[in-house]
């Protein structure tokens, strides 16, 4: 069974990259899929709810779900493709170029034009998201924007208005100013030491931190650098933000999101995962709004999408799966379990998504579907694990405080450009 | 090892030569021998060439091509030992950092163990406890090691500096400092000293007690009788910890992942967090598998240089010296 599946795929690969730019030949005969996904026990229990689902509607298709813990899966996934044994549906994010410029990926513009998909129109900005050289690898599948987390009673006892989305740079200076209180070892703010954080002031403030068309990247240009210089004094000018040390002085696996829920810090921008830890702690008094936004609204997002790998015997059965998984129906679990934020903007504004059984607490999840505009996405290069570790090193002295924001965004600059080969 | 201890110590008399064995003729009864050798020892033999020696030539000559693990490598020559060798901007600081590591955390660890197990070898109360105590750490898993160090190393609140802060030290932040982050790997690796140690002391119970009797007799002092006694006796485990020191140091892995994922800025990166970086999330497996033979090379001088001075500190006990 081994060999056979082996010869298989090597057929289809080689169909594959001969035409460069098809779908590859569909057996329609092969019923059987695999499809691998990344996280824990929800995001298994949500994927599974969509896939069965998705049986009741192709009652003949075989689905499997394989889900790979999250730090596993590039590895996983790179040894199933390259020893021939890849799945049929591939969850992928921020990675989708390591395979598509590898021509590891099905294009699915036929296969959308076909079906008559409009990804921008059912997804929003997110449906451009994962391209590569002209053509479309993948279905959004989750999205959702960084949002401001704001400790209410914190923000009470102070005296603060509550944020909103027509918070500026400046309205939220102050409000970090006035929430943050060194004798009880309070911070007004979790900071943007994470790239999501600083490469989304970097595009408020007009800049690129990779150019949106081609990746080239343009992290010393002034604009950027003017809002390295704005994350910076959020640490060592106000001090309104814990830098690491004083993270790791509250504990060992401290970061933002534990120090948002022991009141610590009293805003926090991150991702809808923090809704649920927060929402199960006891006594925690907290809300969500859109972050705020600069001379330009600009704010990362969190999501991913699902691609067919070329070796997929059936691409066009992996399509109409992913289709289906990808439609309001299809992602109406990711909703109702809680999981995440389904990319389906339809999905997005319905009470399914705004109003769940599983939370109690009344959170403004209204604030996600706010953000959907506002979303950019930096470039998904190829080179996108060595750009994160690039980041690290380059600018390690500089979130301590011992660099300039010129001289860390020059260095930074200098690394990248060794790194990444922009595309045309 | 302890084994050749146990034997009575060589007095003066010449070692029986055991090495003349001419060529004899098979017997039957040898080739049946001989067989059943081949028959216990070939799941070992298939597993070193099917799991190790297979690999390992793959991945020479993965070392002169460029793979992403996707498409078909492409053969560049020399092109990755170049690069790595002169074009690298972190290849060499890297190697340094693995060096400096190794250089100073196995010399230490096997002072640090020796006299653990000089201490514990005496008849103190509790000693029994006392072993276990100090083995205990090398038990536990190096993940949870390195989240009980990230407490330990913590700036301000972390035990290591409240304490330097009451003999008036300030303290580093060990973690996020370039100049510190390397000696806090090392202070990690001693904590870990407790494996020579076992090992230390079954050599010491091994040394015969005549030779501290003579030497008491002769009026040595304590710590004559341990440098000329003990220590010579010692030194085959001595040895032993020291190959597999530096063999073990070299190839550091999981403390610095877990603990510093090499930062800050490459200060604390080694040589195997960085192959693995470049083959399994930079898609560079040639590139990795370079990194991986000049470490080899690296691993295999530093070993042979121990070899080779062996001679002039190493004593077996069944072999006499003029």
């Amino acid at each position: 069974m081994g060999a056979v599946g082996a010869a298989a795929g090597l057929a289809a690969c080689g169909g594959g990259s001969s035409s460069a730019g098809g779908v590859p030949e569909s057996d329609e005969d092969h019923t059987s899929f695999v499809m691998t996904v990344w996280g824990g026990e929800e995001d298994k229990n949500a994927y599974q709810a969509r896939i069965d689902l998705a049986k009741e509607k192709f009652p003949d298709y075989d689905i499997t779900l394989q889900l790979i813990p999250s730090e596993n899966y590039e590895q996983k996934v790179q040894t199933m493709i390259s020893s021939k044994t890849g799945p049929d549906i591939m969850q992928v994010a921020e990675n989708v170029n390591v395979y598509a410029s590898k021509k590891q990926l099905v294009p699915i513009d036929e296969l959308l034009a076909e079906a008559g998909l409009d990804l921008e129109e059912t997804f929003g900005p997110v449906g451009a998201n994962y391209t590569w050289d002209g053509a479309t690898y993948g279905v959004p599948d989750r999205s959702g924007a960084m949002v401001l987390y704001y400790n209410k009673d914190l923000f009470d006892e102070a005296g603060v208005d509550y944020p909103s989305a027509d918070w500026d740079w400046d309205d939220f200076l102050e409000a970090a100013k006035a929430l943050t209180d060194p004798d009880k070892g309070q911070f007004g703010y979790g900071g943007v030491g994470w790239w999501p954080q600083w490469f989304s002031l970097v595009a408020q403030n007009g800049g690129n931190v990779l150019d949106p068309e081609t990746g080239a990247p343009g992290v010393n240009s002034p604009e950027a650098v003017e809002a390295l210089q704005f994350a910076h004094d959020l640490y060592f000018t106000h001090e309104v933000a814990p830098t690491e040390v004083d993270y790791s002085n509250m504990g060992p696996e401290m970061g933002a999101d534990g120090a948002f829920q022991q009141g610590l810090v009293a805003m926090n921008s991150t991702g809808f995962w923090a809704v649920g830890g927060n929402a199960a702690i006891e006594g925690l008094n907290w809300d969500i709004a859109p972050f705020f936004h600069g001379a330009q609204s600009a704010v990362s997002a969190f999501g991913s999408a699902l691609v067919i790998p070329t070796a997929a015997k059936n691409p066009k059965g992996s399509f109409e799966i992913i289709q289906f998984l990808t439609s309001l129906e299809g992602q109406t679990p990711i909703a109702d379990k809680g999981q995440d934020v389904p990319a389906n903007l339809e999905l997005q504004g319905s009470d399914a998504f705004l109003d769940p059984d599983w939370l109690e607490a009344d959170v403004n999840l209204q604030a996600f579907p706010d953000s959907a505009d506002m979303i950019f996405t930096p470039k998904f290069i190829p080179e996108w694990n060595e750009m994160q570790k690039a980041i690290d090193d380059a600018m390690a002295a500089f979130w301590l405080g011992d660099a300039d924001a010129q001289t860390t965004a020059d260095d930074l600059q200098g690394r990248l450009e060794r790194i990444i080969k922009p595309s045309e | 090892m302890t084994s050749t201890a146990l034997e009575p110590p060589a007095v003066g008399e010449p070692a029986p030569r055991r090495r003349q064995a001419t060529r004899q003729k098979l017997t039957a009864h040898r080739r049946k021998e001989a067989l059943t050798f081949y028959l216990f020892i070939s799941p070992w033999v298939i597993g070193f060439v099917v799991f190790l020696l297979g690999p390992m030539l793959f991945s020479i000559y993965l070392s002169f091509t460029e793979w992403d693990s996707f498409t078909a490598p492409v053969w560049v020559g020399l092109d990755n030992y170049i690069t790595l060798l002169t074009d690298d901007p972190i290849f060499m600081k890297v190697m340094g950092n693995t060096a400096y590591y190794s250089l100073i955390s196995v010399p230490l660890g096997m002072v640090v163990s020796l006299f653990i197990a000089n201490l514990l070898n005496k008849k103190v109360r509790f000693r029994k406890l006392f072993r276990t105590l100090v083995y205990l750490p090398h038990l536990i898993p190096i993940v949870a090691v390195a989240l009980i160090f990230q407490m330990v190393f913590a700036p301000e609140a972390g035990p290591l500096n409240q304490a330097l802060a009451l003999i008036g030290i300030d303290g580093p932040n060990w973690l996020m400092d370039a100049s510190w982050v390397k000696p806090a790997l090392i202070l990690m690796s001693l904590w870990q000293a407790g494996g020579g140690t076992i090992l230390l002391l079954a050599g010491m119970n091994g040394i015969p007690k005549e030779l501290y009797e003579a030497a008491e007799i002769d009026g040595a002092s304590g710590f004559r009788q341990f440098w000329s006694v003990t220590f010579p006796q010692l030194t085959p485990v001595i040895f032993f910890n020291l190959i597999m020191g530096i063999i073990g140091s070299f190839q550091v892995f999981a403390q610095v992942f877990i603990l510093t994922g090499g930062g800050p800025d490459n200060a604390s990166q080694m040589a195997v967090p960085m192959l693995f970086d470049e083959a399994f999330r930079f898609y560079h497996m040639g590139y990795g598998s370079a990194i991986a033979w000049i470490l080899f090379v690296v691993i295999m001088a530093f070993t042979a240089l121990a070899f080779a001075t062996s001679g002039r500190w190493v004593f077996y006990e069944s072999e006499v010296r003029q």
